[in-house]
């Protein structure tokens, strides 16, 4: 099987293609650290089409489009889904939407500290989850959650445990982090959701057929709001 | 902080001077009854960041976006009916530490918005007027009434969480306009 990866959760664009028996290439532009406005719009489809040329794949050959799907960066998140879906629409292939926040904490899986993904949600907020390794992988042991990085210190030193932070949220904000007892920060190279875990746990969902028809696939929003706008000056 | 102009022309000159402090990632909120001005304010500010090419009001587009010395983003909040649909339009992206963001409107719901934010209040002063005069420069949604009074005009500066800190700063590139 083939598989087509695309994460745009963060500031980094990242595409992968890989097989059952591992990656054949990945593409990220720009980071954390680049300060560059992102493109995602522009550069996701020439990455794409590079990554596909330079693998030999055509399009045509994919079994599944997987995505991730935040939570994240807005617009970045929605060119990403997009894609994903008109993609796998076309190509008559499923979709496998996998949480941004499991991409972060699946390569630390062999770390014997609670996993902490935060990918920054601007507004001086981070999206985050809280995971514990098992064997093989991690498992999620909080709901995903929107709030100040200073919530997230207080629910760390809560739990008390030895933690490992990552992410992007986690580089901003790391003055938040980095006083905590038994925590600490996994730097620069886990600031952006895994493009290696996409493939592996898409590729692992795929032949346990779990993936979804592409319009049931959505971005993950957890900034919600009920409130009505109070227009009494707009009648005034 | 209050200030008092007496012209369009003078509401966009003091807003050019208040551009200088404008950092990256700043958000300012524009409030004001319809044609009290708030477009004239932004058109100020984008001309003091920069921005040479025309700033018209995007009541309609909701969002126009400019380059100046900054990247400027110029919003109207006012044909929103729901603090979700400030968060669907994807706002959050424009508070990323890069662009200035000026909001029509903002105030109404500032708690949409970054805590740390400017307002910026626009009266017309009722007395300056003999009476409401036809051709005011903002127009509103359906059913809304033009308004339009003399350009004699109360600004009054509101600075929330950080902008607090740069309350003196702001004071000194005003200073003329006091």
């Amino acid at each position: 099987m083939l598989l087509l990866g695309i994460d745009t959760a963060t500031r980094r664009i990242g595409v992968v293609l890989a097989s059952e028996n591992g990656l054949l290439g990945r593409v990220e532009i720009g980071g954390p650290e680049d300060r560059a406005r992102p493109r995602h719009a522009e550069a996701l489809a020439p990455a794409i089409r590079y990554l596909c040329d330079e693998c030999s794949v055509s399009l045509r050959q994919l079994s599944a489009v997987a995505v991730g799907i935040g939570p994240g960066m807005f617009t970045g998140l929605r060119v990403g889904v997009t894609t994903a879906k008109v993609l796998a629409q076309t190509l008559r292939v499923p979709v496998i939407p996998i949480p941004s926040l499991d991409l972060l904490a699946y390569p630390l899986r062999h770390s014997r500290s609670l996993i902490v993904p935060a990918i920054d949600a601007r507004r001086h907020e981070v999206y985050y989850a809280i995971y514990r390794t098992v064997p093989g992988g991690v498992q999620r042991d909080s709901e995903y959650e929107l709030g100040s990085p200073d919530d997230l210190a207080g629910e760390i030193a809560a739990r008390g445990e030895e933690t490992l932070v990552c992410g992007d949220g986690a580089q901003r904000f790391a003055a938040s982090f980095r006083d905590l007892d038994r925590v600490e920060l996994a730097g620069a190279a886990h600031a952006a959701p895994s493009l290696s875990a996409l493939a592996e746990l898409a590729i692992a969902r795929y032949e346990r057929e779990e993936f979804s028809p592409p319009s049931e696939v959505l971005p993950m929003y957890l900034r919600r709001s009920d409130a009505e706008i109070n227009w009494q000056p707009r009648s005034a | 902080m209050k200030f008092r102009t007496q012209s369009a022309a003078q509401t966009r000159a003091l807003a050019s001077a208040l551009a200088e402090v404008l950092e990256p990632g700043d958000v300012v909120l524009l409030g004001g009854d319809l044609g009290s001005g708030k477009t004239t304010f932004a058109q100020g500010l984008a001309a003091g960041l920069g921005v040479d090419e025309p700033v018209t009001s995007p009541t309609y587009t909701i969002v126009q976006e400019y380059e100046g010395r900054l990247p400027v983003a110029h919003v109207d909040v006012y044909r929103l009916d729901r603090v979700q649909e400030i968060y669907d339009l994807g706002f959050d992206d424009f508070f990323d530490g890069e662009r200035v963001t000026l909001v029509e409107w903002g105030d109404v719901v500032a708690r949409a918005f970054p805590v740390d934010h400017l307002v910026v209040q626009i009266v017309a002063r009722a007395d300056a007027a003999a009476g409401p005069i036809a051709g005011g420069s903002d127009v509103g949604g359906e059913g809304a009434m033009v308004i339009a009074v003399g350009d004699e005009r109360d600004i009054v500066l509101e600075f929330q969480g950080r902008w607090q800190e740069r309350r003196p700063r702001v004071e000194e590139v005003l200073a003329g306009y006091a």
